[in-house]
């Protein structure tokens, strides 16, 4: 039987549907379901798998969002659950993620937000047009693992050094990871302002993110 | 409504209805989903260009259906700006169906076109927005305004300042647009067409930046046009809207900029056929613009010139030219870098179905603009040649044109062949394009011969062609 309900929360998170992904969540934690095992063997599995379908295009944003927004329903119980039991949280770790200053572009750094979110992290998106100074506030105040600045263009680019410059100058640079990405971006860049790390592709930045939060 | 909407598109982005932008997203993924079933749009990968009248009349109620539906994003206050239906039918009917671009000798009139219309193409050319190196834009520009098929001239996006990497919104992006106008002005004076239309300056970012590039006597002019960006998928902010003020009380035309994502909100080819034909709606009730760039591009790879990209520009374009006075430009962005035979098979494809589709011509985004200095006139020739050659010709005849052109380069969309930038292809004394490059043009132009397009004297034929109308 709970096999059964597992298999057709994989299915509600495949099709997007929040509503029967909410209910079969909260069925299946009450048959006993580890928590902490329904994340890394369910619902990470699942949005990799859609990651991938994805990433070659034989699925569309639509899809993805639609699964991402059906896990996060998932997500929302769990970490309820874990909470309520004293377990320790599910979150892979924090990242604060923002488009960076002068940059009005959404659609990239959103895909990225649904994947980080869908594998286990706790993401804080500032949104677009991101000051340097506000993305160093918020990484302290939110106690941030990793800080994530996405430039799609190349007029932007210098906003992503000014960024890594001004924690640098604070003294906060060595407290948190700093990776950078987005269509003007290169891991020569990256290596030119010193960042931790760069990925061409949002699937790449989870991988980046689990490396360097590990 | 009357002409000047703008206090009427203020006063509702600060009353429309409040929506998080995210929610705004998810509603259009999720409507556009519900429209592609109810009006049962349907994409076939053999049929790039359908000869169906009514999918292309279906596509058009579908998206005017979106309009009324979710009306237009301002993300400046998040609130939905909503129009009724008479409204847009008001707004689209007097939407300009024939402009007069440039000045004196060199003017060029521009007409709403029919599918499988005779009207010829008017050919816009230039960097389409794409990277250009302080040092050969002034050559770039000249390479492309000199071609005779050439009928105005676009821009490049030029990142450094005297060196400097240009920050938006300080006073390097003022003085290098400046600059940029004042090149842009040199260069077609230099190519002995100084009314030549110049469409836009790609380099500014703000408000601010783009109107200081209205310079009458040395930049940009009132026969000259601005690009007012619209943001994906349907939405515009205050800074894109004051634009739309400023260029209005000019006199100059505004210029429709979409960029419709292949696999973004709208989802695949069909729901992004009908937000790309929804966000020309758009730019006629925001921006009263003068004519529409259909920019749509792959979320995945950023060009247009694969299958989905060429069926929504069929497809789109026949819903428009069917269905309004539109002047609608396609803009091609293959994969493929100068100095390559695949350029001109990404490139001929999309031209032709501009050609019987009801659209102009615009070209050529070279590497989708990833790579820096990949624009010369030689390629903006080649598309006006094929365009031109295409006329006449039943969308039936173009498909099968159109597929087999697609064999060429579809195995190597996801690894192209980049070639040469300018410099390395194009003597810089002489602006003369080097064997290397011309090769691989008369090539393609051979084969396309063979293959029953009239590459030698179509261009002729569509020039005498423009004389009578």
């Amino acid at each position: 039987m709970t096999e059964k309900l597992l298999t057709k929360l994989g299915d509600a998170i495949k099709d997007g549907d929040e509503e029967s992904a909410d209910e079969i969540t909260l069925q299946v934690l009450d048959k006993g379901v580890d928590p902490l095992e329904l994340i890394q063997k369910l619902v990470v599995p699942t949005l990799s798998e859609i990651g991938r379908r994805f990433q070659d295009f034989e699925i569309f944003l639509p899809e993805l969002m639609m699964a991402g927004a059906a896990a996060e329903r998932v997500s929302g119980h769990v970490e309820a659950a874990a909470l309520k039991a004293g377990t320790p949280s599910t979150t892979l770790g924090k990242v604060v993620i923002g488009q960076a200053e002068g940059d009005m572009h959404d659609i990239g750094r959103n895909i990225v937000t649904t994947m980080l979110t869908a594998h286990g992290f706790n993401v804080v998106d500032l949104g677009r047009d991101v000051t340097a100074s506000t993305f160093l506030e918020t990484a302290k105040k939110e106690g941030a693992d990793i800080v994530a600045i996405s430039a799609l263009m190349t007029t932007t680019l210098p906003a992503q050094r000014r960024t890594l410059s001004i924690f640098s100058e604070t003294g906060e640079r060595e407290n948190f990871k700093i990776i950078v990405g987005g269509g003007a971006c290169s891991p020569e860049w990256s290596d030119e302002v010193e960042a931790d790390g760069f990925s061409p592709d949002a699937a790449g930045a989870v991988e980046l993110c689990k490396k360097l939060a590990s | 409504m009357n002409r000047n909407r703008l206090t009427t598109i203020v006063e509702r982005s600060e009353s429309g209805p409040y929506m998080k932008e995210a929610d705004f997203d998810m509603t259009l993924m999720k409507t556009v989903m519900k429209l592609v079933k109810e009006y049962q749009i349907e994409f076939d990968p053999m049929v790039l260009v359908p000869s169906d009248d009514d999918l292309a009349d279906r596509v058009y109620q579908a998206a005017v259906e979106l309009v009324l539906e979710m009306g237009f994003y301002n993300q400046s206050t998040q609130r939905r700006i909503l129009f009724s239906r008479e409204e847009i039918d008001q707004a689209v009917s007097l939407a300009p169906f024939e402009l007069l671009l440039g000045e004196g000798k060199d003017a060029v009139v521009e007409r709403h076109r029919e599918v499988e219309g005779m009207e010829p193409c008017c050919m816009h050319s230039g960097p389409t927005g794409t990277p250009i190196s302080e040092q050969y834009h002034g050559l770039i520009l000249q390479s492309c305004a000199q071609e005779q098929l050439v009928d105005c001239l676009g821009h490049g996006s030029v990142a450094t300042y005297q060196g400097q990497l240009i920050i938006p919104g300080t006073p390097l992006e003022i003085l290098a647009a400046q600059r940029d106008a004042v090149q842009a002005r040199e260069s077609i004076r230099k190519a002995g067409r100084p009314g030549m239309h110049i469409e836009d300056m790609a380099l500014p970012l703000t408000c601010a930046g783009k109107i200081a590039t209205f310079m009458p006597d040395k930049g940009m002019r009132p026969s000259d046009g601005l690009l007012v960006s619209q943001l994906p998928e349907l939405k515009t902010d205050y800074d894109q809207l004051s634009r739309v003020a400023y260029l209005s009380s000019m006199g100059m035309h505004i210029v429709d900029l979409m960029t419709p994502l292949i696999g973004g909100l709208g989802g695949g080819a069909q729901g992004t056929a009908i937000v790309t034909v929804a966000c020309h709606i758009l730019g006629v009730l925001l921006y009263n613009v003068s004519y529409h760039f259909m920019g749509h591009m792959s979320l995945q790879l950023s060009h247009n010139t694969g299958p989905m990209g060429l069926w929504i520009q069929a497809v789109a374009g026949q819903a428009l030219s069917r269905n309004t006075p539109m002047v609608s430009i396609n803009d091609l962005y293959p994969r493929a870098g100068l100095g390559t035979e695949q350029i001109f098979w990404e490139v001929a494809a999309g031209a032709m179905i501009g050609a019987v589709c009801g659209l102009h011509q615009h070209g050529v985004g070279a590497t989708c603009g990833n790579e820096l200095d990949h624009t010369s006139g030689l390629e903006a020739r080649f598309q006006a040649e094929v365009a031109h050659a295409a006329l006449g010709r039943s969308r039936k005849e173009i498909n099968d044109l159109v597929l087999t052109c697609l064999e060429k380069y579809q195995d190597k969309l996801v690894k192209p062949d980049l070639g040469k930038p300018f410099p390395e292809i194009v003597d810089l004394d002489t602006l003369e394009y080097s064997q290397e490059w011309l090769d691989p043009y008369n090539k393609v132009k051979e084969e396309l011969q063979i293959m029953g397009l009239d590459m030698v004297g179509g261009w002729k034929k569509a020039l005498m062609l423009r004389r009578d109308h």
